[in-house]
């Protein structure tokens, strides 16, 4: 079970890194906040859930959730019959492994510069 | 062993954490190249200087100002013969280059005074032009000259000029990308929020790290129109000075070349609260992702969809036409920085080629950690090539061919592998729907030439056969096609126009006009 999990986690992010932009921003704090608010967003839009649209930062982090949802979901299957709380568990593990290859695993040395 | 040591770089044992051949299962917490530093020395590198790139990848583009160098007329080389980001105002600025011409005595006695006639020289003999840059060089750099107080001393002198200092000599940085960030904080500084822009939509964005090479920026900006979109400023391609001054004033920020433009987006949204939205223009399907992505913010997606619905319908079997025939061709992706991420997964998934080796000459490891996410594993990464290496990556990798400048281009022509320059484009724009089929018609035109088959011929040594006659790019394409591909009614070259811009400007946009949305601005 745990290596089926791991497996579609491992689809998910494959899926980021290969198609997707906003996750590489230049600094460790930004990718932080990027990979926390569209993956939330993505997640809320996966289960179904309300999602917060009342900044223009916030419909920022929405657009590219919508779009990585509509792929989510025309790609992986497996996701279509999932119960909202395991969909909710993936998504949890994809953003822990984002935040481990973009930022905490990192091997890029700027990312911690305090300046832009 | 992730990382990779030229034979040719064996004597500089430093240059093997600059490249790395992306492996099986390994990701980039296991090896990713070393970038964005001084060039070791010892190695020829085939980078452009802080000048470079403060201005003439990012500061001449804008159109309606005269672009002054202050330092030796060399360091202006750089004009209509090389660069192509054309405007809307019979390209002055690329028409027009203007240097101080410095020499051995000014060194010693300084430049001040001959800059100041210059500048004024200079807005004589073109009294339409209201706005100036003037960049410094290493040469004034050295000797302290004070820019920013003849530019300022001018400026009360002449009322209704208006004049920008970029003070990034060609040593302060360890590549052109170093000129990038300086002259994105110097203009942010000095000139955003000094203008008050015309605001015409409910839709406003700034289209930012966009230098309209051969029209690109004109093409992006139809479709933006066609959503009812107003593009307030472009970061710098056909770009007015004093739109550029306005930017503060946009609803949202609209990134494309992140490695040249970035520090721009993040300080709008810093200082001003604007948020930054990264796009990829290349390609079908990233563009059309784009494109939804910038409707979606302003709550107008159907208008985007309707776009690239015409559009796919109109170019998408000419795509289809070009990647039958392109299908498995190797391609060593070496642009400069930001194409190489742009491109890396679009050329491989829409034209069917596979992309053996990215490199970038002055990206950081941010664009490396792009670039080899998105390519096919077994590609070799390279930071800032020498010319050496280069050969040996094209010997190993034999690809059909390059995507590059023109200096290592023509070095590749010289061992027979076709080029196509990545920076200033063959026969542009790439980007749009159309443009994305120009690229893919380009490379078919590469990779087929007869004459380039000609010149694989040696013929001191080689046979040259004599019962062949005239072949054609055709001829040697579809030899071994299946033939529902070769015959295919569905699919077909490319039928739009040599100039694909003509006519542009005489469009209309329903959207613009019918929805004005006076005094929007946030």
């Amino acid at each position: 079970m745990e290596e089926l999990r791991k497996e579609r986690i491992e689809q998910l992010v494959d899926y980021i890194m290969k198609k997707c932009l906003w996750q590489f921003h230049s600094r460790a704090w930004d990718r932080r906040d990027q990979n926390e608010n569209i993956l939330l967003k993505t997640k809320q839009i996966l289960c179904d859930e309300k999602v917060a649209l009342e900044t223009p930062a916030d419909r920022c982090y929405w657009v590219d959730a919508v779009l990585l949802a509509e792929a989510y979901r025309e790609k992986y299957a497996w996701l279509e019959g999932l119960p909202k709380e395991e969909v909710a568990d993936i998504m949890k593990g994809v953003h822990e492994r984002m935040d481990y290859l973009t930022i905490d695993g990192s091997l890029n040395q700027e990312l911690t510069d305090q300046h832009y | 062993m992730p990382y990779h040591l030229f034979k040719c770089s064996e004597c500089i044992p430093e240059r093997k954490e600059h490249a790395v051949i992306k492996g099986p299962g390994e990701t980039l917490a296991d090896a990713l190249p070393l970038g964005y530093l001084n060039t070791i020395p010892g190695t020829i590198s085939e980078r452009g200087c802080a000048y470079c790139g403060a201005k003439h990848v990012i500061g001449t583009p804008m159109k309606d100002v005269i672009h002054l160098s202050h330092g030796p007329v060399g360091c202006t080389y750089d004009t209509l013969q090389t660069k192509r980001y054309i405007s809307d105002n019979d390209n002055f600025q690329i028409k027009y280059t203007f240097a101080t011409d410095m020499k051995e005595k000014h060194i010693v006695f300084g430049a001040e005074k001959m800059l100041k006639q210059n500048i004024v020289e200079a807005f004589k003999a073109f009294p339409h032009i209201k706005a100036m840059t003037i960049y410094q060089t290493c040469a004034s750099a050295l000797i302290g000259d004070d820019i920013n107080a003849i530019a300022a001393e001018v400026m009360e002198e002449m009322p209704g000029v208006d004049i920008f200092v970029c003070n990034s000599p060609g040593f302060g940085g360890p590549s052109q990308s170093g000129g990038h960030h300086k002259i994105n904080i110097a203009w942010i500084n000095q000139k955003v929020g000094t203008f008050e822009p015309e605001i015409k939509s409910d839709y406003v964005i700034n289209y930012v790290g966009e230098y309209n090479i051969q029209g690109d920026q004109v093409v992006m900006d139809d479709y933006f129109k066609r959503m009812g979109i107003q593009v307030l400023s472009t970061f710098t391609g056909n770009g007015s000075y004093n739109d550029l001054r306005g930017m503060h004033r946009a609803h949202l920020n609209v990134l494309e070349c992140a490695r040249s433009a970035e520090y721009i987006c993040n300080e709008l949204r810093k200082r001003y609260g604007t948020p930054r939205l990264d796009i990829d223009g290349f390609g079908f399907g990233p563009l059309g992702a784009s494109l939804r992505k910038v409707a979606l913010f302003f709550g107008i997606e159907d208008r985007a969809k309707k776009i690239i619905e015409e559009e796919t319908a109109r170019w998408k079997p000419e795509l289809d036409w070009y990647a039958a025939r392109l299908k498995g061709k190797k391609v060593c992706l070496w642009p400069g920085g930001s194409k190489l991420w742009h491109w890396a997964h679009v050329i491989h998934d829409e034209m069917q080629v596979d992309v053996v080796s990215v490199y970038t000459k002055f990206g950081h490891q941010g664009d490396m950690e792009k670039g080899i996410s998105r390519c096919e594993e077994g590609a070799l990464a390279i930071d800032d090539p020498n010319e050496l290496e280069g050969l040996e990556a094209m010997d190993m990798l034999e690809p059909d061919i390059i995507f590059t400048g023109k200096r290592p281009g023509e070095v590749a022509k010289k061992i027979r592998v076709p080029y196509l320059n990545a920076h200033a484009y063959h026969n542009g724009p790439w980007k749009g729907f159309e443009g994305w089929v120009r690229f893919a018609r380009d490379i078919y035109n590469a990779v087929y030439s007869p004459i380039h088959e000609l010149s694989k011929l040696d013929i001191s040594k080689d046979e040259i056969p004599t019962d062949k006659g005239f072949v054609t790019r055709r001829m040697l394409s579809d030899a071994n096609l299946p033939e529902e591909v070769r015959d295919s009614t569905e699919m077909r070259p490319y039928s739009g126009n040599f100039d694909c811009l003509a006519g542009y400007e005489d469009r209309e946009y329903p959207y613009m006009k019918t929805q004005p949305a006076p005094g929007a601005a946030a």
